[in-house]
Formats: C-alpha cells, structure tokens, sequence
C-alpha cells in the first residue's frame, strides 16, 4: 500500500500540463527517431539532451522527456521493421521476420497495430514490475556472475537454430562472422588492439548500428538495383493495404504469447548486459519453439509480431531496474539516462528510491502516462504510416538509403563509417544471395565482447579452471535449457525422418547438387 | 558450385582470423585466457561451418547478369564516393546529387529524379537538422 | 509545440550570439568530448561542468557534448591531435587514467605535449572495498590474505588490467610488500557500477575503484571501505574511512578530472577557458557538485595544471616500470 501511495504522488508530479506536454512531445519525436533506421532509443535519447537542458527543464520534467524518446523509440522501431524489413535498431531486428511477410501478404496494418498493442501490453507490465518488485529484482541480478551470463549468451546462440531453419551451417557461419567482427578493437580486458590492421577508426570496435543499417537497408537498397527491370511493374501492381486492426480472433490467438513474452523481456531487460536486444531474441525464439506446429513463424505469423515487440518493450521497462536501484546500466539507453540523472546531480543506486522519491516516483508515473500516449498515437497513425507502402520502390528506396547515411553520419560525424556501411550494404546483399541469414550476424556483434569478457573474467576468477563455466545451478539450469531445448531437437529432427518435414526437400536437394 | 566457392572462400577467412589471432600481441600482465583464445574459438567454429557447407552445398542462387552487376557496382561507388564527398560539398548538395542518381537508376525518368534527389535533400536536411539538431555536414555553403 | 521548440533553441543560438563584440574570444559552439560512452567518469565531467558553466552564465550557449569513445580515450586523443588541432571551441574531458595511458605509450604514437592542458576540476581519490558481509575488516587483513593465498582474492575494477583501477590496487600491494604482483587477481568490469554489483554479487571479493562510485553503496550499508587512497582522511560523510597510510601501507592514488585542449587553438581561446575553469572552480554552485559526488580539492589550471600532468605522467611511468607493466 505504502508504494501505491507513493505511486499516486508521483502522478501528481506527472500530471501537471507542462509534464504531459512533454510527454507527448518526447513520445512523438521517439516514435519518429524509432522508425527512423539509424536513430535508435539510445542516440534518440542523447540527441535529445541538449534539448532538455536548453529549455531550462528540472529534474522531474527532463526525465519525463526522455524516457518518453526511450518508450517512443522502442515503440516505433517496429515500423520500418514491418513495412520496409529495416529494424530501425537491434531490439526491433527480431520484428522483421514475421512482420515484413505480413506486410507483403496485405496485412502490414494489422501487424502494425497488434504490435502497438503488444508493445503497450509489455511496457505497462514491465512498468508495474517495477513498481512492485524493483528491489526485489535487484537480487535476480546479482544471481549473475560472469559464468551464467557467459551462459546465458551461449543460450541466444543455441536458440539461433530455431530461428533461421533453412541450413544450420550457414546459421552458425553467420553467428562466427557477427562473433569476428566484435573481437575488432581494443580488447576491453587487456587493452591491446585486435584485428585492428593499426587503423584507429577500429579501435574502437565496429558499431552495431553501421553492421545493422549496412547489412539490411543498403543491402535492400542493392536488391531493388538488381532487380530493377523485374520489378518495375510492381508500380502498375496495386498496393494491398488490408485492414488496419487486428481481428479479435487474431488479436486474442496472440494474447498468451504477449503475457509470456512480456515476462520473458523483463526478465532479460533486468539483467545488465543482458537488455532489450536479447529479449525480444529470446522471446521470439522461444515462442517459435512453443507454437510452430504448422511451420507458419516466419511466413507472417502475427505472433511472431507479437512476440518480440512485447518482448522488447517489456525489457525497456526492466532495463530501468538496474539503473534505478544499482546505478548500473543494463544497457545503451539506459547509460544515457543515467549520464542525464548524474548530470542533474541525482545519484542512482540503493538509496535512490529513499533519497530522491519524488524523481523515481514521477519518472515512474509518467512511464504510465507516456505509453498510454504512445497506444493512443500509435493506433490511429497506422493508417498513415502505412501509406508508406504506397510509396513507388524506385522513390523510397533513395529515401531509405539516404536516411540511413543521415542516422550514421549524424551521431558519430565520421565517413569512415559510412564506408564500412557501404562495404556491409555489398555483404548483405552477397549473404542475401547465398541464402546466409543476417539475423544471426547481428546478434554475433551485438553480444560478442559481452560473452568474452564474461568467459574471461570466469576463467579468471577460478584461476584457469574452466568447469566453473557449470558450476552453479543457475549456470547449469541455463545450459540445459539450450542443449535440450534447442540444440537436440536439431539433430533428433533429422535422424527421425517422420518428423522431419523438411526431409524430401533436403534429399531433392542433396541429389541435385 | 556457388556453396562450394563461398565455403572456400570461408575456409580462407577462418585461416586469415585465425593467423590475425596468433599474431595478437600480448601485454605483460593478462588475465587466465588471454585475448587470443577467443578469437581461435571463433576461427575453429568458422572453418568447421565452412567445410560443411563447401561439402553439403545448397541449389546455386540466381546471379545478376553482367548489365545488372555493373549497374550495382556502379551504386557501390555512387555511395562511397558521396561518403567522401559529403564534407566537402556539404550535405544538401551532396545528398541531392546521390539520392537523385538512385532515383534515375531505379526507374525514374531524368527530370523527376532531380526533382525528387532536392526534395529529399531538403526534408531529411529540415527533420534531422533543424528539428532533431543533428550536425550534418557543411560545405562551403554552409550547408 | 514544434516551432515553440525551434524558437527556444533559436533564442539560446541568439543568446551565444549577444555577447561576441564584448568579449575577445566567445566559443560559438562550445563542444566537449567525453571520450567514453554516456555514464562514464568522463562523460560525467563534461555533462556537469558544461551544465554548470551555463547555468552561471559563464559561457553564453548550451555545451555540445560529442561521445567519441574508443582506445580508452586514445580515439579522441588520436582526433584531436590529427583532425581538430587548431578548434577553439573545443576541450576534450581528461583524467589520470588519460594520464596512465599516455605514460604506458597506450595510445599508439601520441605523446601528452601534443594538446594543451587546461586546467583540473577535483580529484576523485581511489577506494578500496569489501563486501559489507566480508570477514575482512581493514586493509592489512586484505593484503595479509592476498600474500598467504593470492588465488582466493580477486579484485574488480571498472578499467582494463593496467588500466588506473588495478594501477591502484598494484599500487597498495607494493607498498604493501608483495613482490610479484602479477598474482594479483585483477578482473576487469565495464565501468565501477558492474564491478561493484558483482562484488555484492560475491563473484569477487574485492573491489576497486573512485570514491564516488562507492559512495551510495557505502551509504547503504552493502560494501565496506577498506582503505581511501588519499594522503590523510577526507572531509565531511568521507572522514569515516581509514586511509591506507594510516594502516601502515604508504599508497596514495588521485584520479583527477579535468581538461585538455588542441595544441594550435588561439592563445585568446586557451585563454578563455583557463580563465573559465578556474571562475567555475571557485563558484559556490561547483564546490556544492564536489561535495554532492566525493571529489576532493585540486586547484590547477593553465600552466601549473600542465606541470602537474607531466609529474603526474612522470611518475606513473616510474610506478608501471617498477611493477613490470612496461619495459
């Protein structure tokens, strides 16, 4: 009760006309920066924080600002997710891979609106998740060391087999390019330089935005190059729209999955290093596990819509655990926000919650308000955003190139950059070809110095001893989990031909090469 | 054939990473692991998925013609030239210039594609400058 | 809403505009680079001063803060030296750990009189920790420990090994006799806070970091400090803790924050913002931003600041041959 009293001051806090414009300000530009491929929740928030500080905004109100970017951008990285197959960052990656089918069966609004609906679900639980259970959840995260996140990672790559089924070698081949790829730069643990070739640029690693706007927008960019004149006619061919909201019966054949995978996200959005990426990864996967009976995931199955967006929306409302109540950031966004608290003088950690209730209390109140203002904007916007799809290719296209270079060149001012992008734009199109999965190189970036540096330090700690990587019950629990779960079925389904659906296929195959 | 030359191909980059690898230069102090075991972790699992999919090759894809290959070198190096240029002309012109050249390229009768080029020039130019404050890049016109 | 925003940042442009003709040098653009990502030490140095410079009016328009990270600062360094030598809006955020690395030759190539040193704004003295729950009392028992079984220690710290945080800890077991401190268990974290967690996690024993990165975990009851780097015990909330000296091991390490600037910039501009760090260290408001985060008094700028970097490079390239990092 104490903290539904507490709860209720806050929105006394958030409501002022002030508080709500900002909210509605900072959910609009969000949404927008989500969408945008390049600007993600984490630049859109550190773009924003001149903005803050330029009006003059106190703690309270500043905030509200930015977490509502945070919520609107992790909202809007769904769009071009569905409608142009572009994740607008990592933690929308996971939304491509049902929702650009859907928008090429016609039914790119209702997936636009049942992963509105989705997210919504995954934020407003994660929220009260907070509320209730922040120092509670505290303790989830100290149950990780580095041998069960070290783990946990091994866990998202065993689940990569369920993803892209089509050849688990070319899966595997792109998971070791995405691992390659993070291993350049300067080793965070002993500071020496790494396949760096003693060209500065890489010293600081490869960022995964230019891996991600390379490898998907500018190589759909060379796609429709390619094709042009087969293509052409698609212009003459009228654009399906479909309806814009879901069917009852669709909406509630993807409720469960929601309820699941929002806790799923939390979870891996409580845990540092683990974030908002690897949450809506996960939850995808694991529903793709539990329900694709038909083989229907990946084809446009709204729950494979539904899955990851509750997934990673539920996670940004976790990622705020850690931040609030350790002063550890779980990840990039939330270090931003927690550079904006430090900035104004506010120190996040264990006493946060007793020292400066009012900023905790009304940052939390207006994560209420900001996503029933982001329900409320995204819903009835699917009918405009949609209208992208009326866009000819041979217009979008330079549009989507050239705003890729933008969100590239605009954060970290470098042509550098911009030609390592160029050069994965060339390389996706190439894996494209080759029928090699791009999801799994992104995630091989995404989480590669992580899962060393934890193997490192666990090796470390138990002097060379490497049977610590099993040692503790939650480490195990998680190895099980992805040996059972999701490598075996691997292998059992291709020695057991009756379940093997794909076998004819493999064989035809195999004798034709 | 495609599979068997892209494993190859993967092959050749494992052995090159794993050479890059051996050549790390480690500091004095270093933890139990050190920064190069990981990295041959990588590599072993690379040559192992190359090898399989030079021995278990999928159907060939269907490559470009030549027209259509030249055509997309050509964007490759539409892009990386406006990538160099950009902060010497500045980003409107520059941005102008490309997204017109994609535009004409994609389809788009000659004049319509400079029409289109300014436009998003232009609106990109108003949405992450003057309302996101992005710094773009300025040319000599200061823009 | 919109053009209300376009119009308030119009009016901060107007504002830095206003006072050009009044003043020799105006930064236009003033720019900090913070050559971390967001939430780090660095990071935070350019955020609050910048934030503070503006709010006392000190420079006319918002401080840009540009994130360059990579190299453990050796990007920013190597770009400012190559590509913005002569940029008279710019200071780049420094710190000993800057310092460590320009003395162990990590940034490949640069040397520390290719900028100009601007001045500093506190220093953050180093801390040594336990778990609040560790049957480990004082530093000695901790050293003891370390020298009877250096396997069952390990120390976690927010920098890479050779890095300042295990400097510290290195630094402390010299003084403290032990001989080959390559035994010393150092596990390298991505930044104070994760090592920190992982210290109440009890995945290591020991942590090691700044005094302000402890500072709320001490307040509420979860690690212990075991020793504060410092020559004799701090002020205010800090008087608490035990420096090491006084436990009979002669450590001391000071992680200073503060500036530097391109080597070419104007004697006007270099001018400026000497002059201005040294107006903000005096302020009222900044010395309340140093109580509020654990930073302790050190008062240089201009040319005093330069020579009191070199020392300080001097000094740790004496300490890193000593204990065998560097040759």
């Amino acid at each position: 009760m104490d903290t539904l009293s507490s709860l209720a001051d806050g929105f006394v806090i958030a409501m002022t006309f002030q508080n709500l414009i900002l909210a509605l300000l900072g959910c609009f530009l969000g949404t927008i920066m989500g969408a945008l491929p390049g600007l993600g929740p984490s630049n859109g928030v550190a773009i924003l924080i001149p903005l803050a500080f330029s009006l003059g905004l106190g703690a309270t109100p500043s905030l509200i600002l930015l977490t509502s970017v945070y919520y609107g951008a992790m909202y809007g990285g769904r769009i071009s997710s569905i409608l142009l197959n572009i994740p607008g960052d990592a933690p929308a990656l996971m939304t491509c891979i049902d929702g650009y089918p859907m928008a090429q069966n016609g039914r790119g609004g209702e997936a636009l609106a049942l992963s509105g609906f989705a997210s919504f679900i995954g934020s407003f639980l994660a929220t009260w998740g907070l509320v209730l259970l922040a120092p509670q959840l505290v303790k989830i995260a100290l149950a990780f060391g580095p041998a069960e996140y070290f783990a946990l990672f091994a866990l998202a790559f065993a689940t990569l087999g369920g993803v892209s089924s089509t050849n688990q070698a070319k899966s595997a081949f792109a998971a070791m390019i995405g691992l390659g790829l993070a291993m350049v730069g300067v080793d965070t643990q002993t500071g020496v330089p790494r396949f760096t070739f003693g060209i500065v640029h890489f010293y600081d690693g490869i960022d995964f935005l230019v891996a991600i706007v390379g490898l998907f927008a500018i190589s759909e960019v060379f796609i429709f190059i390619e094709n042009r004149h087969g293509s052409a006619d698609a212009e003459g061919k009228k654009v399906e729209l479909g309806r814009l909201t879901p069917s009852w019966k669709t909406f509630w054949g993807s409720f469960p999955t929601i309820i699941r995978t929002s806790l799923v996200g939390f979870l891996a959005g409580v845990l540092p290093g683990a974030g908002a990426s690897l949450g809506s990864f996960i939850s995808y996967s694991m529903e793709k596990r539990l329900l694709d009976k038909e083989g229907t995931f990946g084809k446009g199955d709204p729950r494979g819509v539904a899955a990851p967006e509750a997934g990673n929306n539920a996670a940004a409302g976790g990622a705020l655990v850690p931040m609030l109540a350790l002063g550890v950031p779980g990840s990039g966004t939330t270090a931003v926000l927690l550079a904006v608290l430090l900035a104004l003088n506010i120190t996040p950690g264990p006493l946060l919650f007793a020292n400066n209730p009012d900023v905790v209390w009304g940052l939390i109140a207006a994560l209420f308000i900001g996503n029933f203002i982001l329900l409320l904007l995204n819903i009835p916007f699917v009918g405009i955003f949609i209208r992208v799809l009326l866009v000819p290719p041979r217009i979008l296209m330079p549009i989507v190139a050239m705003v890729s270079f933008v969100g590239i060149y605009g954060i970290a001012g470098s042509t550098f950059d911009l030609v390592v992008m160029v050069g994965f734009g060339a390389l996706g199109w190439l894996f494209r070809k080759m029928d090699v999965p791009l999801v799994p190189i992104i995630l091989g970036v995404l989480l590669g110095n992580n899962m060393e540096s934890n193997l490192r330090r666990a090796i470390t700690i138990s002097d060379g001893d490497w049977s610590v990587l099993f040692s503790s019950p939650l480490s195990m629990t998680l190895w099980a989990i992805s040996i059972i779960g999701f490598v075996l079925p691997i292998f059992v389904g291709r020695f057991i031909p009756k379940k093997a659906k794909k076998l004819p296929e493999t064989v035809e195959e195999e004798v034709s090469n | 054939m495609s599979d068997r030359i892209f494993g190859a191909v993967g092959l050749l980059l494992a052995a090159l990473f794993a050479y890059s690898a051996m050549i790390i230069e480690e500091s004095f102090l270093s933890d139990a692991v050190g920064p190069k075991a990981f990295p041959l972790i990588i590599a072993a699992i690379l040559a192992v998925c190359s090898l399989t999919i030079l021995l278990k090759p999928d159907a060939a894809p269907k490559w470009p013609t030549l027209p259509r290959f030249v055509e997309l070198v050509a964007s490759i190096v539409v892009m990386v030239l406006y990538a160099e240029f950009l902060p010497i002309v500045g980003f409107v012109i520059a941005t102008a210039l490309a997204s017109a050249y994609l535009t004409w390229r994609l389809g788009t009768s000659a004049i319509q594609s400079v029409v289109v080029g300014i436009s998003i020039a232009v609106g990109i130019y108003i949405i992450f400058h003057l309302l996101f404050g992005l710094s773009l890049a300025k040319g000599p016109l200061g823009f | 809403m919109i053009s209300k925003v376009v119009r308030a940042a119009l009016a901060v442009a107007a504002m830095s505009l206003a006072p050009v003709a009044a003043q020799a040098f105006e930064p236009e653009n003033p720019e900090c680079i913070a050559p971390a990502n967001p939430g780090g030490g660095w990071d935070f140095t350019c955020r609050q001063v910048g934030k503070t410079l503006q709010d006392l009016g000190l420079i006319g328009s918002t401080m840009q803060v540009t994130n360059l990270a990579g190299g453990g600062g050796g990007v920013a360094y190597a770009a400012v030296v190559n590509k913005r030598g002569d940029d008279n809006d710019l200071i780049v955020a420094a710190s000993s750990a800057t310092a460590t690395r320009l003395a162990q030759g990590a940034y490949p190539g640069n040397t520390m009189d290719q900028v100009r040193w601007v001045g500093a704004v506190g220093a953050d003295y180093g801390v040594i920790a336990v778990a609040a729950k560790s049957p480990i009392q004082n530093l000695t028992e901790l050293m003891d420990q370390m020298k009877d079984k250096p396997s069952s220690i390990a120390i976690a710290g927010g920098s890479a090994v050779g890095g300042w945080d295990h400097l510290k800890v290195l630094i402390a077991a010299n003084a403290a006799g032990i001989e080959d401190v390559r035994k010393v268990k150092y596990i390298a974290f991505n930044g104070g806070g994760e090592a920190v967690t992982q210290l109440l996690a009890g995945s290591v024993q020991a942590f090691s970091g700044d005094i302000s990165e402890a500072k709320g975990f001490v307040d509420s009851g979860d690690i212990r400090v075991v020793a504060v780097l410092s020559p004799e015990r701090l002020e205010g909330d800090y008087a608490a803790f035990p420096t090491a000296k006084e436990q009979g091991i002669d450590a001391i390490g000071a992680n200073w924050r503060g500036f530097y600037a391109p080597k070419n910039m104007t004697d006007d501009a270099y001018n400026f913002w000497v002059s201005k760090i040294d107006e903000l260290y005096a302020t009222p408001e900044w010395k309340n931003v140093m109580k509020n985060n654990g930073l302790a008094p050190l008062d240089l700028q201009g040319a005093e600041f330069e020579k009191f970097v070199s020392e300080s490079v001097a000094k740790i390239q004496q300490i890193s041959r000593n204990i065998g990092i560097i040759k």
